[in-house]
């Protein structure tokens, strides 16, 4: 709380004419690719990833109207590969909003040109979870499993036995559900609901 | 001695007349700045973007002659015309009647312009350079009558004997205002810049022109605009500081001619700040007018007043 | 041309909107008789008429045949109470995924009376189309506000206006081949065929010389193609081709994008009037799922809105002032306005392309210290605009360019449909922020302001009236401060209905953006259509330029405010792979040797 107030604060006292160092009235153009310019506070600049905090979900991608973010999954390295491409962003910050780490990071960078477009890019790899049953990689990250169990109320794991099952592939587990199946012969319905379940959960956070 | 001094006041006029125009640009774009709040370029940047024109290639749209000599021309004539005005109490070039070849060259430059749109296939300098004919054709027959009552006033057609020689009357006065009037039109500011106008003809006549032939364009537009206000200064003040007789008091009255010129150049952009462009329809129209006030202040000066 | 008899024989349409309680088909008299004018019109066209509905708030829709369409438009357009109804603009639908037609609607704002909020509304002619024969009778015959309106769904869709007077390619570039269609459902958006271009420009009359403006010319900020016929320096004709800035907005909007991020395309169509695309757009999606927007939200909107139209005006009246070389006055016009980006950056964190919306209320909220800086900018802006008109109308070179120049008058606005301020400088009274202001997106009903209208119908009465305008704007900003209620600023929306439509409508500073969303499944957006104000201002421009002089065409052309990529909206890039085609030199060399005679 106290840190948002100094922020609200800081908003207050921001003044593009001081930021600028404006003395007299005129002249109003300033040498501009000479000197800095300082946004205020609130400017929506290029976002940045914080590989730390990032856990892989895609929740951003799915917001980018432009595809400037881009998933793509290595299975065969066993990474994930979350891509952010300046030149295609459009600014608009829903990326930060959707994050549910809060490692999309807003910044107010908005000098982005370049003669090498290497520089426009930002990259952050996840290794995937694999299975501990058949060695395969899952389609989630290690973070995001972890980011489950931290989330997740205790109950909800016992409920689903999320805990036996949340690191397995979908093969993996409908193997395992066909041998639950065949153990409750009768019993269908619990089975299945699990499975349903599971991939819910997963899918999302 | 005499001729040294002369040839030092020549040179000293060639350089002045070669150098000082783009920095008389730089004047006019700090000013123009300055009233529009903004920061302006520095002094020399009309001499850095010649120099920057000077050292590109020119496309050539056509394969005529004329396109890549009326440039040249263009700058020889306006150079010539500089050369022909007096330099403190010294006249670089002198033919006699230099009245006439100072008219003469002056209209070439804009001729030359006119001429070198026409060479191409393009609406834009076609209609550029006929704007820029309907400009000359009816200003030159204003600046012809002034400068007939000044040669009357005078009783001479030398440049440098006018100057000395004029007296002060009523009709002087008058022809003095429309002469600044013709001159500046002549020159081609706004709001008579409408055979070059941007937005409108894109250029007009220079519309196809680049690289070096389009900075040569651009210097002898430059030169012209400074020999007529210098022409004009030296009208202003040659007339009425009586003799010239020692050097020393030549470079006094070339000093203040040079200050004079670079004082008048921020009025001058002053002015073309504060217009916006007009139609060719107005200008005419305009130019006609004066004309039969230039008629007027001839009957004028022939009667004596 | 088939007629209706054999439209009947397949004609199998299902409405779905009676399954949601909204179609008022069983009770059409309560319907007609909510609004002026609809039981006359029904009364008037019977037999034709097969179905009506209201699909929100005052947006009332007639399914009539086609034969009938001219008629129906005309009823409306031309109605002798009503004196200011226009046609707005049509869409074009591919529905044959749905029930096998095409569908062609014109629509109409009517105008009961002005600023007459509870009376004023849309009327949606909707007209099914054979999937084998999708023709009409064109409209554009006897009105020419639907000249381009046809051209536009004869190329994207290819219906066939019969009789059309100028069938020629309006928006598809020359080569593009005949017959494919991008706004049909079956065309993938990443498709981009090419083959010879066709160029058809129109005949040179007699005696004339061309004068090409454009595709790129230095007197227009955008590619427009002004082909000019003068003679002497008196412009005698004009044909103009524009859309070379068409992007297939629409399109990628419709096949990819859930609603909100629609949303950050459509306020991307335009890099002035954005937020005005922004706040249609999600309008109509707010209208057609039945939410209203918090107070706060919708104050929020008004405030950026007219912030939006102050600096807009502003500068617009410095390109006015640079287009006839007056460039202190155009310094000073940009000048005045760059306070009020400043202070947008400020309320939404971007000078331009705001990102304040979100479909259901807006993102950020105008915390109460920033009204303070609100109202100084607002001041500054009142005193500076003061002095720049003081000294800009004193001007006389700049009057003398403007005065008596690019008349428009009354009438041809009319059968054009011209808009916003271009039409209140003729004399029409229109505007939807007051004719429309009940149930929008937007607090207009509830502030004071005046509608400055104009007779003279020249460029200075056009520059009068912005001025005008933006007075009203600043004081309609000082009234919207002062009264900003709290609350919520957004409610959540969630499932959107399905093959619902709605319009959504604000009056930018060019006139009247009108946003026609039709739902499809799964949250996306089955049909978007955009119709920015130039593209019913843009038409009439020829009419304006006739009989003046070359050197006024660059500030008439700018008089209407002309905003070419809003209009185009509409180059296919691959999304996904972001590939586009790039000549190389020699490919280069080699066309432009090829099609040196064409151009
Ligand atoms: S700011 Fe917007 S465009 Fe840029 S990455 Fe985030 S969501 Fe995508
Ligand atoms: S939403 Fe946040 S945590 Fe998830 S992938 Fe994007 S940046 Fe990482």
């Amino acid at each position: 709380m106290a840190e948002s107030a100094s922020y609200t604060e800081k908003l207050k006292r921001w003044d593009r004419f001081k930021a600028e160092k404006f003395s007299k009235k005129a002249p109003v153009t300033t040498p501009y690719p000479f000197i800095d310019i300082e946004k205020p506070p609130e400017y929506r600049g290029i976002p940045h990833i914080n590989p730390e905090k990032c856990i892989g979900c895609g929740a951003c991608v799915n917001a980018c109207p432009p595809d400037a973010l881009i998933m793509e999954w290595d299975k065969e390295h066993g990474v994930k590969r979350l891509t952010y491409n300046a030149a295609r962003c459009i600014r608009c910050a829903r990326c930060i909003e959707v994050c549910p780490t809060g490692a999309m990071e807003p910044t107010t960078r908005f000098e982005v040109a370049t003669d090498n477009k290497e520089d426009l890019v930002e990259v952050v790899e996840h290794k995937l979870a694999y299975c501990e049953e058949c060695g395969e990689y899952l389609d989630f990250t290690e973070r995001q499993i972890e980011y489950v169990r931290n989330i997740l109320p205790k109950d909800v794991f016992d409920a689903y036995a999320l805990e036996d099952r949340i690191k397995l592939t979908q093969e993996e587990k409908m193997r395992r559900t066909v041998i639950k199946l065949r153990e409750t012969e009768g019993n269908v319905y619990p089975a299945f609901m699990l499975v349903r379940e599971t991939k819910d959960d997963g899918g999302e956070e | 001695m005499e001729t040294a001094v002369k040839l030092g006041f020549s040179l000293a006029g060639i350089i002045i007349m070669l150098f000082l125009p783009p920095y008389l640009d730089g004047i006019a774009r700090r000013v123009k700045a300055r009233l529009q709040y903004r920061r302006g370029p520095p002094l020399s940047q009309t001499w850095y973007d010649l120099r920057k024109l000077f050292g590109m290639p020119s496309v050539k749209p056509t394969k005529k002659a004329l396109f890549t000599w009326a440039p040249y021309i263009a700058l020889a004539s306006a150079i010539s015309a500089a050369l022909l005005l007096p330099y403190g109490n010294v006249v670089p070039v002198d033919f006699g009647y230099n009245l006439v070849v100072f008219f003469y060259v002056v209209l070439m430059v804009s001729v030359f312009l006119m001429l070198a749109g026409l060479t191409v296939q393009n609406a834009f300098s076609h209609l550029g350079s006929a704007r820029e004919m309907q400009v000359i054709l009816t200003v030159e027959p204003l600046i012809a009558i002034l400068y007939g009552v000044l040669a009357y006033n005078s009783g001479s057609l030398d440049l440098y004997t006018i100057m000395t020689g004029l007296h002060l009357t009523p009709s002087l006065v008058l022809t003095y205002i429309l002469l600044a009037y013709a001159l500046y039109v002549e020159s081609g500011f706004v709001p008579f810049d409408i055979a070059e106008a941007e937005q409108e003809v894109i250029g007009g006549p220079l519309s196809e022109y680049s690289g070096r032939l389009l900075g040569v364009f651009y210097y002898a537009i430059y030169i012209k605009r400074f020999a007529l206000l210098w022409f004009f200064i030296s009208l202003l003040t040659l007339p009425w500081i009586g003799p010239i007789g020692t050097p020393e008091k030549a470079a006094l009255v070339l000093a203040l001619q040079f200050v004079l010129t670079v004082a008048f150049y921020p009025i001058i952009a002053a002015l073309e700040a504060t217009n916006a462009r007009l139609r060719i329809d107005h200008v005419v129209k305009m130019n006609t007018r004066a004309f039969f006030a230039g008629l007027i202040i001839l009957a004028m000066a022939f009667m004596g007043w | 041309m088939v007629n209706t008899k054999d439209l009947e024989a397949h004609f199998e349409f299902e409405c779905k909107a009676c399954e949601n309680g909204r179609c008022a088909k069983a009770d059409v008299n309560s319907i007609l008789s909510e609004r002026k004018g609809l039981r006359d019109f029904y009364e008037a066209f019977k037999e034709h008429i097969k179905g009506c509905k209201r699909m929100t708030y005052g947006q009332y829709q007639f399914v009539i045949d086609r034969e009938v369409l001219p008629e129906a438009v005309l009823w409306w357009h031309n109605h002798p109470e009503f004196k200011e109804t226009h046609l707005s603009t049509a869409v074009g639908t591919d529905e044959r995924p749905l029930n096998g037609h095409f569908v062609y609607m014109p629509f109409l704002n009517v105008q009961v009376e002005f600023a007459n909020e509870p009376e004023n509304y849309w009327v949606f002619l909707r007209t099914y189309l054979l999937a084998d024969d999708p023709s009409f009778p064109s409209v554009a015959e006897k009105l020419p506000a639907a000249l381009w309106i046809e051209r536009e769904v004869k190329d994207l869709l290819g219906f066939k206006p019969v009789n059309h007077p100028d069938p020629r390619r309006l928006i598809l570039p020359e080569d593009w081949p005949e017959g494919v269609y991008p706004l049909r459902k079956d065309m993938d958006y990443r498709h981009s065929p090419i083959t010879e271009p066709k160029v058809e420009f129109k005949e040179k009359p007699e005696d004339t010389t061309l004068v090409p403006m454009g595709p790129a010319h230095m007197g227009i900020e955008e590619p427009a193609h002004f082909r000019l016929f003068v003679k002497g320096e008196e412009i005698v004709d004009v044909d103009y081709r524009g859309f070379y800035s068409h992007r297939g907005i629409e399109k990628t909007g419709e096949g990819r994008l859930t609603y909100n991020q629609v949303l950050f395309l459509a306020e991307r169509i335009c890099g002035i009037c954005g937020y005005q695309h922004s706040v249609s757009y999600a309008m109509a999606v707010e209208r057609l799922a039945d939410v209203d927007i918090p107070d706060r939200a919708r104050y929020i909107r008004t405030l950026l809105l007219e912030l939006e139209r102050i600096h807009n005006h502003l500068l617009w009246v410095g390109i006015a002032a640079h287009m006839v070389g007056y460039d202190t006055g155009f310094m000073h016009a940009w000048r005045i306005r760059e306070p009020v980006m400043w202070l947008v950056e400020r309320l939404t964190g971007n000078r331009k392309q705001y990102g304040m919306n979100i479909v259901g209320g807006v993102r950020r909220d105008i915390l109460d210290y920033r009204k303070e800086e609100i109202l100084k900018v607002v001041k500054q802006i009142r005193e500076g605009t003061k002095t720049f008109l003081d000294v800009a109308l004193n001007t006389n070179t700049f009057i003398k360019r403007a005065e008596g120049v690019g008349i428009l008058p009354y009438k041809v606005a009319k059968a054009y449909s011209v808009l916003g301020p271009t039409a209140r400088a003729s004399g029409r009274k229109i505007d939807v922020r007051k004719d429309q202001a009940v149930k929008t997106a937007t607090a207009y009903n509830e502030i004071d302001f005046k509608v400055p209208v104009y007779k003279e119908g020249d460029v200075l009465a056009r520059v009068l009236v912005r001025m005008d305008e933006l007075f009203e704007s600043l004081w309609m900003v000082e009234q919207l401060i002062d009264q900003m209620p709290g609350g919520d600023i957004m409610v959540p929306i969630g499932k959107l209905p399905e093959y619902e439509e709605a319009l959504g409508f604000t009056e930018a500073h060019r006139g009247e953006v009108v946003h026609y969303v039709m739902t499809g499944e799964k949250n996306k957006v089955y049909r978007w259509k955009v119709r920015a104000p130039t593209y019913n201002n843009l038409p009439a421009v020829p009419e304006m330029l006739k009989g003046y002089h070359v050197a006024d065409a660059p500030l008439i052309i700018a008089s209407i405010d002309p905003c070419y990529s809003c209009t185009e909206r509409v180059q296919f890039v691959d999304v996904n792979t972001g590939k586009v085609k790039v000549l190389t030199e020699a490919e280069f060399n080699e066309l432009s040797i090829k099609y040196k005679g064409v151009f």
